[in-house]
């Protein structure tokens, strides 16, 4: 290296100078491109008072998407968000199906025919003190 | 007459063969007819398009029923884009059968690739743009895609979507990527594409001493055939646009809720099929990028074209490219019928 003519030094100085200044802009942009400007989605929701929904009952919460069961032995609910790639699963006689590729699950969302691999989530349901639900999604 | 880039590429002669609608189809000629009308339709429709999750639809609404011609200005889009895939895939099975792509014309082969890999992201941001009912789901699992990619997943979603959740946020960003994002790359890949086919020597054709038409043509004759395909490719657009509408649906709602089964824009039926069998990584990812790859190695890796050969259909020197290729088409063809029978 210390026959580095000045003529070389220059050239190696002019382009590293280039490259490293074109990786910082590309990190930049990148950065600047992965900022998620949006608010949090929503992990809880308060679905009112638990009296509301009866012994036995099967509400849809479209907006969740979920199904709440109350049966004896308390409140579960069920996602309905297929696991393969996140489209709503639909009610069908025999549990529920996904619209986009195929996947059925039975009533308690386990897969009961691919290409879905892990069953629909069980969610947390709270009963608050003054009785009322909220449902979470971690 | 001080060069300029139309003269580039008409130059005042080039061999008949070149210019025989056999040869080439007209198909990359047809291919940037399309790219012109659809960057002109799709300026106008942005003077009324309003990339806003609750107005957007209503926008599209507004320009096909309200606007005077505004309809016939969107199916012109809507159509152009359409054919413009087509057209493209017919160019490139054109540049295989005809042992077009070997030296010096590899690169290009790469360029024009990459223009039919963007033609193919702008056809679906487009349709993403209309935010009708029937959006939601293409638009949750495509992006869903990108989250299977290990390591570098979740960060291209942030990218391309913004976070969040597709159905409620992707919407502007979308419409960045559609309108400048990917059409800057388009547009300089397009142009060099164009600028190196004559950089290249013109379409592909033996060299001088192995042809056996030696025949020419001047630069009017070669603009006069160009106008007559433009007038022939024109008013078919024009009548498909007259009377085959594009799609349009109700504005999305909250969560849809579909009865039937939900289905990719065409063009992506195929990758839809495959993701019916199982993993998303390996069959929405992997094998799209598998096929991509095998075809963009095309030109480096087979044995080249005979010189004699190039520039006739089907010659025996390519024949293992050839039948990669159909291979390729005849896949994603059946995969599709199997999409769109059951």
């Amino acid at each position: 290296m210390t026959d580095l003519s000045r003529r070389d030094l220059l050239k190696l100085a002019r382009d590293g100078f280039l490259y490293l200044s074109s990786a910082l802009a590309i990190g930049g942009l990148l950065r600047f491109l992965d900022y998620d400007p949006n608010p949090k989605p929503k992990t809880e929701f308060d679905l009112g008072a638990a009296s509301d929904f009866p012994l036995n009952s099967r509400t849809l919460l479209s907006d969740v998407p979920a199904v709440l069961l109350h049966t004896e032995s308390g409140f579960s609910a069920l996602s309905l968000t297929c696991t393969h790639l996140g489209c709503t699963v639909e009610e069908k006689t025999d549990g529920f199906t996904c619209p986009c590729h195929g996947s059925r699950f039975d009533k308690d969302g386990s897969v009961m025919h691919g290409p879905a691999v892990q069953h629909l989530a069980s969610l947390r349901i709270e009963i608050t003190n003054d009785d009322r639900l909220i449902l979470h999604i971690d | 007459m001080r060069p300029s880039f139309f003269h580039h590429l008409h130059p005042p002669t080039i061999p008949a063969v070149q210019s025989r609608w056999r040869h080439t189809l007209g198909a990359g000629g047809t291919a940037i007819l399309l790219m012109l009308i659809l960057g002109v339709t799709g300026i106008l429709e942005m003077f009324y398009y309003v990339p806003n999750p609750q107005e957007a639809a209503l926008s599209v609404q507004t320009i096909t029923y309200h606007v005077p011609f505004g309809g016939f200005v969107r199916n012109l889009h809507y159509w152009s884009a359409q054919l413009l895939l087509i057209v493209s895939a017919i160019h490139l099975l054109r540049v295989v059968f005809t042992a077009s792509y070997g030296r010096p014309r590899r690169f290009n082969y790469l360029l024009g690739l990459g223009v039919f890999v963007l033609a193919i992201l702008l056809d679906f941001t487009g349709y993403i743009l209309r935010w009708d009912e029937g959006i939601c789901y293409p638009l949750v699992t495509g992006t869903n895609l990108l989250k299977t990619i290990p390591l570098i997943g979740d960060f291209l979603f942030r990218i391309a979507v913004g976070g969040g959740e597709a159905c409620n946020t992707a919407l502007l960003r979308f419409y960045t990527w559609h309108i400048f994002g990917l059409t800057i790359f388009v547009l300089i890949l397009g142009v060099w594409h164009a600028f190196r086919v004559r950089r290249d020597g013109g379409i592909a054709v033996p060299p001088p001493q192995l042809r056996t038409d030696n025949e020419r043509i001047s630069r009017n004759e070669l603009v006069r055939r160009e106008v007559l395909q433009i007038f022939v490719v024109s008013i078919v657009l024009i009548l498909m646009s007259i009377f085959l509408p594009a799609p349009i649906a109700a504005a999305m709602t909250g969560k849809p809720i579909v009865t039937e089964e939900a289905r990719a824009p065409w063009f992506f039926l195929w990758v839809q099929q495959m993701l019916k069998w199982g993993d998303p990584f390996l069959f929405g990812v992997l094998i799209p990028f598998a096929v991509l790859t095998l075809t963009a190695l095309i030109p480096y890796i087979l044995p080249e074209p005979a010189d004699a050969d190039i520039g006739s259909w089907f010659p025996k020197s390519n024949r293992l490219a050839q039948i990669i290729i159909i291979a390729i088409a005849l896949i994603v063809i059946v995969l599709t019928l199997m999409m769109v029978l059951t």
